[in-house]
């Protein structure tokens, strides 16, 4: 799957989760571009076409 | 009997589809998903006649259960396949003790079951990588790739679940357990919600929008046994898999499927360690939510992840003040010398102070964490509209099951999750039962996988040069009664050596 262009939209700020607690644990960081490639991989009409039937 | 003792299992429907743009049958792909397994097991031998789903915990029988009103459209196909009931549901019950079928439209994993919060994760961990197996088998046998995921919906409000199961002792009354636990159940999903980017009510996609859970949007009763429509908060069906006198299974319905394995040792850890406090103390006083049903949905879409809650005295709280009690009711009344508890008591309350402090801290622990960090930088870099349906489509993604695919997959693969168990501790599960009853069913299963009559969870029977042998897995509990059992087996050269155990019968 090819992937797709950018798109022009407007995206809206994400809330930071900030305050004045205490500072963040260390967490391991992932590879953004490695992960970012994947996710454009993702065809944008994949969940369009996704079809289940109710289960429990 | 241990008048404390809980054992737990999970049983998930995956999502299946194949990469193409055609319509597929997707009972027809689960069944012959289920069918390409290669591990050695026994096919379409379990015993369907020993269960009664209609049974409540209440103390009545219903009539029937509710079907989803969407699957009428189905029956015309359903009615056509030229297939019997058991081989429809094409039963495979592994050497691992674990049970793989086709359920209805899905193909579920039930794993067997687990004393230990470690067992469960990698036998959870086991059945990904089952499933992903059959998933290439099936791919290589013809047609286009099969696409297989571990979540709860399909965005049309078409669900399916990831119940879990806690076999505990009857002593403690129904109605104590629902009084004590539903709030806990209600606001846990803070830290075991998979993450959604949809809201859904049944049959319908209802709009765009981050939520923390994927199954809170199905939730409209208190109580009932049906888990198709209608589904409720605690769901009723009495159906222990056990001695019904001594025992009664909490069928859990309303939790997500994990990808996160400490996200899945959190919800069944946190939800047994408050099921022993209840043990412990029935009458413990617990916060009681107003609104219970209302407060599940508010919780999940709440978008300043403050979960605020109102309870039934009037009195304001949280979802991460009301696990807090749960906290400490546990901390007070369960035995907590085993490491394992108290390691699960200790991830519980950093999980709380993170989660209160900033819920970005959770992202190597939690799924809707992980999820909305990586998606909400996805529409960043790609300039997306919140209503966008990539969005939808890279949240599906996240549980891909596919080691190349899949974007939780690459998250853990980039080594930013933690508590992913050891690939060793996942292979072993595969092919090896944990030393419960399961032990027995999956020795029986590895040995004399030919003699095998029938199979359930509280039974198996072989064919012996007499008849029928059956074992009785009812009461079977006791370490050292399975580990006699189990030694019974190793040494028995065939079934008929299995005569003399103390639960056989001829």
């Amino acid at each position: 799957m090819p992937e797709q262009s950018q798109k022009t939209r407007p995206v809206t700020p994400r809330p930071s989760g900030g305050g004045d607690g205490p500072s963040a644990p260390k967490v391991d960081k992932p590879n953004v571009d490695e992960l970012l490639k994947r996710m454009r991989k993702v065809d944008p009409e994949q969940a369009k076409r996704y079809r289940q039937r109710t289960g429990q | 009997m241990n008048p404390h003792l809980i054992q737990f299992g999970l049983e998930t429907e995956f999502g299946i589809t194949r990469d193409t743009s055609e319509e597929i049958d997707v009972v027809a792909e689960s069944i012959a998903l289920v069918r390409s397994a290669t591990q050695p097991g026994v096919r379409m031998r379990w015993d369907y006649e020993s269960e009664d789903p209609h049974l409540d915990m209440r103390g009545f029988r219903v009539r029937e259960l509710r079907q989803d009103s969407d699957e009428s459209g189905y029956s015309e196909q359903d009615a056509e396949r030229e297939m019997s009931f058991v081989e429809i549901k094409s039963d495979l019950v592994l050497g691992n003790g674990a049970r793989f079928y086709n359920d209805h439209a899905h193909p579920e994993y039930c794993t067997p079951e687990c004393q230990s919060i470690s067992d469960l994760v990698a036998h959870d961990r086991a059945g990904e990588r089952i499933v992903m197996g059959c998933g290439k088998h099936l791919s290589e046998s013809g047609g286009s790739k099969v696409l297989l995921y571990k979540n709860n919906t399909d965005f049309l409000g078409h669900s399916y679940g990831c119940h879990e199961n806690y076999l505990l002792p009857r002593s403690l009354p129904w109605e104590s357990l629902v009084r004590g636990i539903q709030s806990f159940l209600v606001t846990r999903q803070i830290f075991a919600g998979a993450g959604k980017f949809a809201v859904e009510s049944e049959d319908h996609f209802v709009s765009a929008g981050f939520q923390i859970a994927q199954r809170s949007d199905f939730f409209s009763e208190l109580q009932s046994v049906d888990t198709m429509q209608h589904r409720p908060l605690i769901n009723t069906r009495d159906e222990p898999h056990a001695n019904p006198k001594m025992f009664r299974r909490f069928h859990v319905i309303l939790g997500d499927a994990n990808m996160s394995p400490f996200a899945t040792r959190l919800k069944v850890g946190t939800t047994a360690l408050v099921l022993e406090a209840l043990l412990q103390s029935p009458n413990h006083h617990y916060p009681r939510i107003a609104d219970p049903l209302g407060s599940l949905k508010a919780i999940s879409r709440d978008s300043n992840f403050e979960w605020p809650v109102r309870l039934e005295n009037g009195a304001g709280s949280t979802a991460v003040s009301i696990q807090r009690t749960y906290l400490e009711a546990v901390k007070q009344e369960c035995d907590l010398t085993d490491f394992e508890k108290r390691s699960l008591v200790e991830d519980w309350e950093t999980i709380l102070d993170d989660l209160e402090c900033d819920y970005l801290r959770c992202q190597n622990r939690l799924d809707w964490v992980a999820k909305l960090v990586l998606i909400r930088g996805f529409q960043s870099s790609q300039n997306l509209a919140d209503d966008d349906p990539w969005l939808r489509s890279v949240d599906l993604e996240y549980h891909r099951l596919d080691p190349d695919e899949g974007i939780y997959y690459g998250l853990e693969q980039s080594g930013a999750m933690t508590g992913v168990p050891e690939e060793s501790t996942i292979c072993a599960a595969i092919t090896d039962p944990p030393r419960t009853r399961a032990y027995i069913r999956g020795k029986c299963i590895q040995k004399f996988a030919s003699a095998i009559v029938s199979a359930q969870w509280d039974h198996i029977t072989l064919q012996g040069t007499g008849g029928p042998i059956r074992i009785s897995l009812m009461d079977l509990f006791a370490p050292d009664s399975v580990l006699r059992y189990a030694k019974a087996i190793d040494d028995a050269c065939s079934p008929d050596d299995l005569k003399d155990l103390t639960t056989a019968r001829i």
